[in-house]
């Protein structure tokens, strides 16, 4: 959630594009053209692409104009708050799989199914991707790209340290060999320190065969489980393997652009697939990925789910025509190809086809990952229920005190678990 | 003149200040009112706001001990950085009093910081000054001392933004400075003849023909102080993090409300602010009987 100059840029970006919108408006106003606003959280690649889509459906479709906004993806929840809150959200919004559900508790968000056949096409989308965007039978999101969780590490200081590993069957045992011997290889820190990531632990919560949420909505993570998974990181810590607590402590949470594989500090980092384009991009030496490490008894943890979905909100003006931009944004084939992978991988097989002979080589290497995970990743969970976010939030709030050494680790375990408690009393 | 006649002769003054008061009621009362409403409901921003009573106000008091952190955080800061950044703005302005040469220019440049003070530029900038490896610890370095982690660590972190505030001394400095030349030299010079030391003509001459400027400057600081977000929002990513250390009541009130869907809760916490911000100016405006005396007062 840190402002930092990629922030900064693409909330510039931003500026500049919504003052590009004006005259557009304007003009269509006048034409009397049915208006379409396309609101997303970016960054300066994924707002280009998503500007050219724009372009793209404006051309093919006379009489329809989509505008589109970006944010920033801290801002961008803020400024939709505002919006709902003002009864002018966008047409067509951007959600994440984690947040939508509350949206959709609450009524911001409406579902698709009478458009189905008619102005949205969804024949050639995955049943996966489909089902993920129901709720009680409805259907209220279109996924643009699906995503898992993904270890990214770097190449050359893996070769130079003569790391041997399964990248689709790895422990954590094996992370703390390995971390221990880049250290010792090459002088850079091993791993990212993952106390405080709350992806991370949510997997490792699976791995040790609970749930993090159950069918109740209680918080499933014992405080045994959350201080096992604490020793772990905290062990490597001490043998040195990874960067102080106190700088890890700063980077809870941090825009790519500071991951300790980014700067150079770490050799491993942790993330979401679709981000491997990302970091590829800011760094030169070649990105490996893996899956994130397991427990001895390998006991599937990530999902796969998708990145982001488009959603037709609540305040939408003309539900028809935002109905048929979204259909056309996971379907169409020119707008597909300039979106890329951008934001995860496609879930409608024929995109998918066409994306294949084009790839860059960390498009193929996050291809050839998703590959490798088929078969080793459990079921799309039920929807979390309200106050998810929050219990996120306060995790890593909270397991920060580890990082600096503030309180054993069963201490912060038992305070974690008992407010997460306290957050789910609250929220309705 | 009857009533109607006057209400004739004041009409146009009230047609010119229509747009102003359209605004005022518009985007000041009606707001404000509607959040003291809202402090009363359980409003989501997505469903229609059901009243509660009192509950709100029963959890945050009783429950609610990131409540009870950022009102910590909040009076730690109001109570080291308003005297901090007085006593700095005192003595930037009795240093350019003393006429140096190019005063102007000097005036503006001390009074930049302010201009840019609330900007979120300076929270960026103050963010890489103050970085595990930022300018402020390779300075250090150069001296061979390990400067700490100013920013991830909670026993530094609220002070850099103390240091952000006192930067920001532009405006009572300017203050101060009018303050200074309003007080008359003969003061002084009488104080001369009596041989009097520099520390004794400023606690006996100095301090109390300023009293009024300081009491204005810190009245005026301390609302503001208490009301400070961007710094800590910035600095914090909008968490008040580490461990809540920069939880200041604004950052926990913006999350509350934007964050978690809780904007009812959010505007009981608005007006828990501005009823400790109007104890604590009615508590100034108190104290100021004993210590703020006005040239044209009698005794």
């Amino acid at each position: 959630m840190s402002l930092n100059r990629r922030r900064f840029l693409s909330a510039a970006a931003a500026a500049a594009g919504s003052t590009a919108l004006f005259p557009a408006l304007g003009q269509s106003a006048f034409a009397q053209d049915r208006n379409i606003r396309h609101f997303w959280w970016g960054n300066p690649e994924r707002d280009k692409r998503t500007f050219e889509v724009i372009r793209i459906f404006n051309e093919k479709n006379p009489g329809i104009v989509v505008t589109g906004e970006t944010l920033g993806s801290a801002d961008y929840f803020t400024r939709l708050t505002t919006q709902i809150a003002g009864r002018n959200m966008a047409d067509a919004i951007q959600m994440g799989y984690g947040v939508m559900f509350e949206y959709i508790d609450r009524g911001a968000i409406l579902p698709l199914d009478d458009y189905i056949g008619g102005a949205l096409d969804i024949s050639k989308m995955d049943e996966s991707a489909i089902s993920a965007g129901r709720v009680d039978g409805k259907l209220y999101a279109l996924s643009i790209g699906a995503n898992s969780h993904v270890s990214i590490y770097n190449t050359r200081l893996f070769q130079e340290a003569g790391i041997e590993f399964d990248p689709f069957g790895w422990t954590y045992d094996d992370l703390k060999r390995i971390a221990a011997e880049v250290k010792a290889a090459t002088g850079v820190f091993g791993s990212d320190d993952g106390t405080a990531d709350y992806q991370l632990f949510s997997d490792y919560v699976h791995q040790r065969g609970e749930r993090l949420f159950t069918d109740e909505g209680n918080f499933g993570a014992s405080p045994e489980i959350i201080a096992d998974y604490f020793a772990i990181w905290t062990d490597m810590r001490t043998e040195g393997s990874l960067p102080p607590g106190q700088v890890s402590a700063g980077l809870v949470n941090a825009e790519i652009s500071n991951w300790g594989i980014v700067t150079g500090q770490t050799a491993m980092s942790y993330a979401w697939s679709n981000q491997l384009v990302g970091v590829q991009n800011l760094i030169q030496d070649k990105l490996g990925a893996a899956m994130f490490p397991n427990t001895p008894e390998m006991i599937p943890g990530s999902i796969i789910q998708p990145s982001q979905f488009i959603c037709l909100s609540r305040d939408t003006v003309d539900a028809e025509a935002a109905v048929g931009y979204m259909s056309a944004f996971v379907n169409d084939p020119d707008m597909t190809a300039v979106l890329g992978l951008e934001r995860g991988i496609p879930a409608n097989s024929d995109v998918r086809a066409a994306l294949q002979p084009k790839l860059t080589e960390i498009e193929a290497t996050s291809v050839a990952f998703f590959d490798g995970i088929q078969g080793k990743t459990m079921d799309l969970l039920p929807p979390p229920p309200n106050g998810a976010q929050e219990i996120e939030a306060m995790f890593e709030r909270v397991a920060v005190a580890v990082l600096l050494d503030q309180g054993s680790v069963q201490d912060v375990a038992s305070q974690i678990a008992r407010e997460a408690e306290g957050i789910r009393r609250r929220s309705r | 003149m009857s009533f109607q006649s006057r209400l004739r002769r004041s009409m146009p003054g009230y047609v010119f200040l229509t747009p102003w008061l359209i605004g005022f009621f518009l985007l000041s009362i009606f707001p404000i009112l509607a959040s003291l409403y809202l402090s009363f409901t359980d409003y989501d921003t997505v469903r229609a706001p059901e009243w509660i009573g009192l509950e709100n106000y029963q959890y945050m008091f009783e429950f609610d001990y990131r409540f009870w952190q950022s009102l910590k955080v909040t009076f730690l800061f109001v109570f080291l950085s308003v005297p901090a950044k007085l006593i700095f703005a005192l003595i930037v302005a009795m240093v350019l009093d003393k006429g140096i040469r190019a005063v102007g220019w000097y005036r503006a440049l001390f009074y930049l910081p302010s201009i840019l003070g609330g900007s979120i530029a300076v929270a960026i900038l103050w963010r890489q000054l103050f970085n595990a490896d930022g300018v402020i610890n390779s300075a250090l370095r150069v001296f061979g001392i390990q400067g700490p982690y100013w920013l991830s660590d909670p026993s530094y972190s609220l002070y850099t933004l103390v240091v952000l505030a006192v930067w920001q001394f532009g405006s009572p400095m300017l203050i101060f400075l009018a303050g200074l030349r309003a007080i008359p030299q003969d003061l002084y010079e009488a104080a001369e003849i009596d041989a009097a030391t520099p520390a004794r003509k400023f606690f006996a001459i100095t301090v109390p023909m300023l009293a009024p400027v300081i009491f204005f400057n810190l009245v005026l600081q301390m609302i503001e102080a208490f009301k400070s977000f961007s710094g800590a929002f910035i600095i914090s990513g909008g968490t008040g993090a580490p461990l809540d250390s920069l939880l200041f009541f604004t950052v926990y009130l913006f999350s509350e409300a934007f964050s978690y869907f809780r904007m009812g809760y959010a505007s009981a916490l608005g007006w828990v602010l501005l009823i400790i911000i109007a104890v604590f100016t009615a508590i100034a405006f108190w104290t100021s009987k004993y210590w703020v005396h006005y040239e044209n007062e009698r005794g």
